[in-house]
């Protein structure tokens, strides 16, 4: 049944943006009707709640954690269902004559109804992982409906979800380490396990960061900032989530948590205080105010403070007073909002200083106001009257010290007393004096409705205890079972606590009477406004998390790649101090060696040096093919093969990509030089130590030994490399050559295909003086084009058992293809070739022979015959390849198409002014030469 | 030995390069970087056995280590793959980077040592460019 109420909530949240389609703003009386209802199918649990017993529901939601999404309707629960859905249906009722039929109402009743069952969700949660999410929910549900304020709510939305937030995942860190301590996150396991927990090293962080999170919910000092700031908000919204239950989470977590740390002194201290410090200054900030709802704000911190002061008290009566007080300020704070929100409608303004009068205009209005502002100041006979007088008389049995009692009970008389002047403020200043607006009117009964309907209830419950009596007690009793919990009554003799509110009234009415004074001496104070000392807090991490991350942002490549250089010279630094004892050195050099090193010093030092953009790329190419020797040398024929072709083609591509580029590189200052050097130095050193040190001293590895043994039994493959690359390790294979395609499509995103260099000119190719390459390349493509291609297809046939395979032969047809594209001057690719069809292609035949093992039962990328094509030798194996090759070729093909072609930039030369001015030009008819 | 001379050769023009100026020298010692690696695994593979690893084809005794050899090779195509899109971006970069003039002013504060202008009027002009 609590699940149903839930799910009745969900679908009334996505369905009201869909009946204001239909309704307009009159959609809030639907959704009213749908809060009572799921009101009245709760209900339906009272007597077996009332028993003592509750209401569950739970589903296996993450069992690998032990989380369920478990429900539990019980006395608590009940109480806090009673105020969401109670005052759900009011405000739900109150919004159609307040809210206007603009846009944004849908959002705003799809966002009250969406954040009304997750407040449901959190007071019914039986889980602490879902009580948490429910948590979260309501302050993103708070966060929105802020944001439907507009430019305005831009500052106080992000202070308050900030803040909620923070609160939030304190309240997470305390889950995950409750549940590590108890080894469940059942919500009665966990508080059954109070000695358990108390024990643990971890009792102290859970409590604080329990009080943490409730703090934040519920606007407590030093975290209260945000709550004034939401009054942004649109009234009902203020009235609902900032006023009589979101707020009200925090105080129903600590009472939900109380019999864990009920008693333990540093909880009871932690809370009395900082709930009789807010309970204060909220009162304090209160009567400063002008602002009938900056007012009720404050008065919110206040007394949410009060209530976390009497919570940490602890005792049942205690309990049970918090809780008589969460109901009864839930319906005078949302009375009075909504009577705020009436005369801001009405006259246009909220502030005291403009209204006067309005009693004579508006007497209805002026009553209710009146009833609900002497609930709040606790004035006989009102239910606030009732809760106060057990708040006191909780208060004064805090026995954290035995100062604390007498010092608390002061505290809150006080506040209280802070309360009852700014309540009669409230009805004064806006209903009080002589009229100014002498042609308002009541406003509409359907308006006002719901808030006499709250203040009547405000009036009755006071005498009427006995009809609230039986759900507090009912909850009282689920947070201290073994406490006896006390019997509301109206009237219990004239004790210490009716005393006490003789002086709150007494005191009240004095501050009242001298109101001028006390105006002024209020306003001549400096507090400090915790709304700016946040946003400055905020602006300080804003700032530091800028300087921590400016390194990072420096357009030089320079400090980028040095720092990893630097982290890998300090690990290698690591590295030889835990090395020790290496085996001997094996005989590794031959004489043939020592002439490639020599060739290999000579290039580099070349490449280094050089000046010439073209000189260096040379030079590299060069040092590529004496690498490639060294392979040879190696064993390592087919490494060496392709290193050759890819040489070929890095040269290619890159002359392609420098015709449009100074010949000249760019000089370097002296430090950056020196700094280089002694970085290259030390980097080489390093690496030719770690060469010389960790390889050659051990024979063949045991996995290069069982490849030799078992290539050719297990894949009919006699090229060790190859079986390896397509048969043993098909998964690595196929993710580089995955990288590669991936490597095409990023080209042809960064690089736009430059326009056709005059492809329909047929004249135009082969021009002597263009990248059309002349005849001589023409004639030299047409011959041998046919015979690369041919070879290319050879290579990867044989590839299983000779030097070859898919890269190898990619490698090759991508050759022909870069010759012939240039012979013609870059005409553009044929269908065949285009490469998105390439990098499909060859990923769906890579894959696909993959899968097609899986289809058989066989893990991925295993082996098999290919059912016709096997009678001709072609196994899944050279499938496989054949898809490797289309990637490799898609990626050569790609570099072409996009890097070649387009106009050829002139040489620069003295008139050449901005080159690239030429360049954007496609058709400009005289070139200055090729590179 | 000569393994090892080699990948420190390797590893210190790659090095010297990838922290010069200009996106195109960069590319440069990023191949030369992705040389000392595969000469590098290569190597810890032995270089005591050097015949081809085909099987039927010389002494298997003598055959070397097959693994690090696949190793390297996909390397080379990625190492190359890597490189054409560097190279693909440095063409791209075509007006924002150039002649080093940008790539080491990071605050617009970079103003001596920015290397010889190579023809005369192109460094200004490529000032208003970088600078828009």
């Amino acid at each position: 049944m609590p699940a149903v109420a839930l799910v009745v909530m969900a679908v009334l949240a996505a369905a009201a943006p869909l009946l204001h389609r239909r309704l307009g703003r009159n959609t809030g009386y639907v959704l009213a009707a749908g809060f009572a209802v799921t009101g009245a199918l709760l209900a339906t649990g009272a007597p077996t709640v009332l028993d003592g017993g509750a209401v569950t529901a739970s589903w296996s939601w993450l069992p690998s954690l032990q989380v369920s999404f478990a429900l539990r309707l019980d006395g608590l629960a009940a109480l806090f269902c009673l105020i969401v859905l109670g005052v759900g249906t009011l405000i739900m009722a109150y919004c159609p004559r307040y809210v206007g039929d603009g846009g944004r109402t849908g959002t705003v009743y799809g966002l009250l109804t969406a954040f009304a069952g997750a407040m449901l969700g959190l007071v019914l949660a039986a889980d602490l992982v879902l009580l948490y999410v429910f948590w979260e929910l309501t302050t993103v549900c708070s966060f929105f409906l802020l944001a439907t304020a507009g430019r305005v709510a831009v500052a106080p939305a992000r202070r308050a979800l900030l803040i909620t937030a923070a609160g939030g995942l304190a309240l997470l860190v305390a889950v995950v380490a409750l549940s590590v301590v108890v080894g469940s996150t059942d919500l009665s396991t966990v508080l059954a396990a109070r000695d358990e927990v108390l024990a643990s090293p971890l009792a102290w962080p859970i409590g604080a960061l329990i009080a943490f999170a409730a703090f934040t919910k519920s606007a407590q000092v030093p975290l209260h900032s945000w709550l004034p700031g939401a009054m942004v908000a649109m009234t009902p919204v203020s009235a609902y989530l900032h006023a009589a239950t979101m707020v009200k989470a925090g105080i129903y977590l600590l009472m939900r948590t109380t019999p864990l740390f009920a008693g333990q002194p540093a909880w009871s201290a932690l809370l009395v205080t900082v709930g009789l410090a807010s309970a204060v200054t909220g009162a304090f900030l209160a009567l400063r105010e002008h602002d009938l709802k900056a007012i009720l704000a404050q008065s919110t911190v206040s007394q949410l403070g009060l209530l976390v002061a009497v919570i940490g008290v602890g005792t049942p009566t205690a309990l049970a007073a918090a809780m008589l007080h969460t109901f009864a300020h839930a319906l005078f704070k949302a009375t009075l909002f909504m009577l705020v929100g009436v005369v801001d409608k009405e006259t246009g303004s909220r502030d005291i200083r403009e209204l006067s009068g309005l009693r004579r205009v508006m007497p209805v209005t002026a009553t209710v106001t009146a009833l609900a502002a002497l609930s709040m100041a606790g004035v006989p006979p009102m239910l606030g009257f009732v809760s106060k007088e057990y708040l006191f008389q909780s208060l004064v049995q805090a026995d954290v010290a035995p100062w604390a009692g007498p010092v608390a009970g002061a505290l809150a008389v006080a506040a209280s007393a802070l309360t009852f002047a700014y309540g009669v403020r409230i009805v004064h200043g806006a209903f009080g004096g002589p009229v100014r607006q002498p042609d308002l009117y009541e406003p509409s009964p359907a308006f006002l409705a719901p808030a006499v309907v709250a203040a009547s209830a405000g009036l009755l419950l006071g005498p009427g205890i006995a009809w609230v009596r039986p759900v507090v007690t009912r909850a009282a009793a689920d947070v201290v079972p073994a406490g006896e919990v006390p019997q509301f009554e109206f009237w219990h003799g004239l004790s210490p606590e009716v005393v006490m509110s003789a002086i709150t009234i007494a005191v009240g009415t004095a501050l009242f009477l001298r109101r001028d004074p006390v105006d002024r001496a209020l306003q001549r104070l400096r507090l400090p406004d915790g709304a700016a000392v946040f946003d400055r807090a905020h602006d300080a991490v804003l700032d530091l998390g800028s300087a921590v991350g400016r390194p990072d942002r420096s357009r030089d490549l320079a400090p980028h790649l040095a720092r990893p250089l630097v982290a890998l010279g300090v690990l290698g630094a690591v590295g030889v101090a835990a090395v020790g004892g290496l085996p001997e050195r094996g005989p590794t050099d031959r004489a043939l060696d020592w002439p490639v090193l020599a060739l290999l010093v000579l290039t580099v030092a070349g490449t280094v040096l050089a000046r010439s953009a073209l000189a260096a790329l040379g030079l590299v190419g060069v040092v590529g093919l004496v690498v490639a020797v060294w392979f040879l040398l190696a064993g390592a024929v087919d490494v060496a093969l392709t290193l050759l072709l890819v040489e070929v083609l890095t040269a290619v591509v890159a002359v392609l990509v420098l015709r449009s580029r100074p010949p000249r590189l760019p000089g370097s200052d002296r430090p950056r030089t020196v700094l280089a050097a002694g970085l290259a130095v030390a980097a080489g050193t390093g690496a030719a130590a770690a060469v010389y040190a960790l390889t050659g001293r051990r024979g063949i590895s045991g996995a290069g030994a069982w490849f030799l043994d078992n290539a050719e039994p297990q894949t009919g493959g006699t090229n060790v490399v190859n079986t390896v690359l397509v048969d043993f390790r098909g998964m690595d294979t196929l993710g580089e050559a995955i990288v590669l395609g991936a490597a095409a499509l990023g080209l042809l995103v960064v690089v736009a295909r430059r326009a056709p260099e005059a492809a329909p000119d047929r004249a135009a190719r082969g021009r002597p003086d263009g990248t059309g390459g002349g005849l001589v390349l023409q004639v030299a493509a047409r011959v041998l084009v046919p015979g690369m291609a041919a070879l290319s297809l050879w290579l990867l046939w044989r590839g299983h058992d000779e030097p070859g395979g898919g890269f190898i032969s990619a490698l090759v047809a991508g050759t022909a293809v870069g010759l012939h594209q240039t012979a013609h001057a870059f005409p553009g690719l044929p269908r065949l070739l285009r490469p998105t069809s390439l990098v499909g292609g060859g990923l769906l035949l890579a894959l696909g022979t993959g899968l097609f093992a899986v289809v058989r039962g066989e893990p991925l990328l295993t082996p098999v015959e290919v059912p016709l094509l096997g009678a001709l030798g072609i196994g899944s194996a050279l499938l496989f390849d054949l898809g490797v090759y289309l990637l490799v070729l898609a990626l050569l093909v790609t570099a072409f198409d996009r890097l070649g072609g387009g106009p050829v930039p002139a040489v620069p030369g003295p008139s050449s002014g901005d080159h690239r001015e030429v360049a954007a030009t496609p058709d400009v008819p005289s070139r200055q030469g090729a590179p | 030995m000569t393994a090892a001379v080699a990948v420190g050769v390797l590893v210190a023009g790659g090095v010297f390069l990838v922290l010069q100026r200009g996106l195109l020298r960069v590319v440069l010692g990023f191949v030369l970087l992705g040389h000392a690696v595969n000469v590098l695994v290569l190597s810890a593979g032995g270089m005591q056995r050097r015949d081809l690893p085909l099987i039927g084809q010389g002494d298997p005794a003598a055959a070397a280590d097959p693994l690090p050899q696949a190793f390297v090779l996909t390397a080379i195509v990625i190492t190359f793959g890597i490189t054409v899109y560097l190279l693909a971006l440095v063409r791209a970069g075509d007006g924002d980077e150039d002649a080093g003039g940008d790539a080491g002013g990071d605050a617009g504060g970079d103003t001596g040592g920015d290397g010889e202008p190579d023809v005369a009027g192109r460094v200004p002009a490529d000032r208003t460019r970088g600078a828009r």
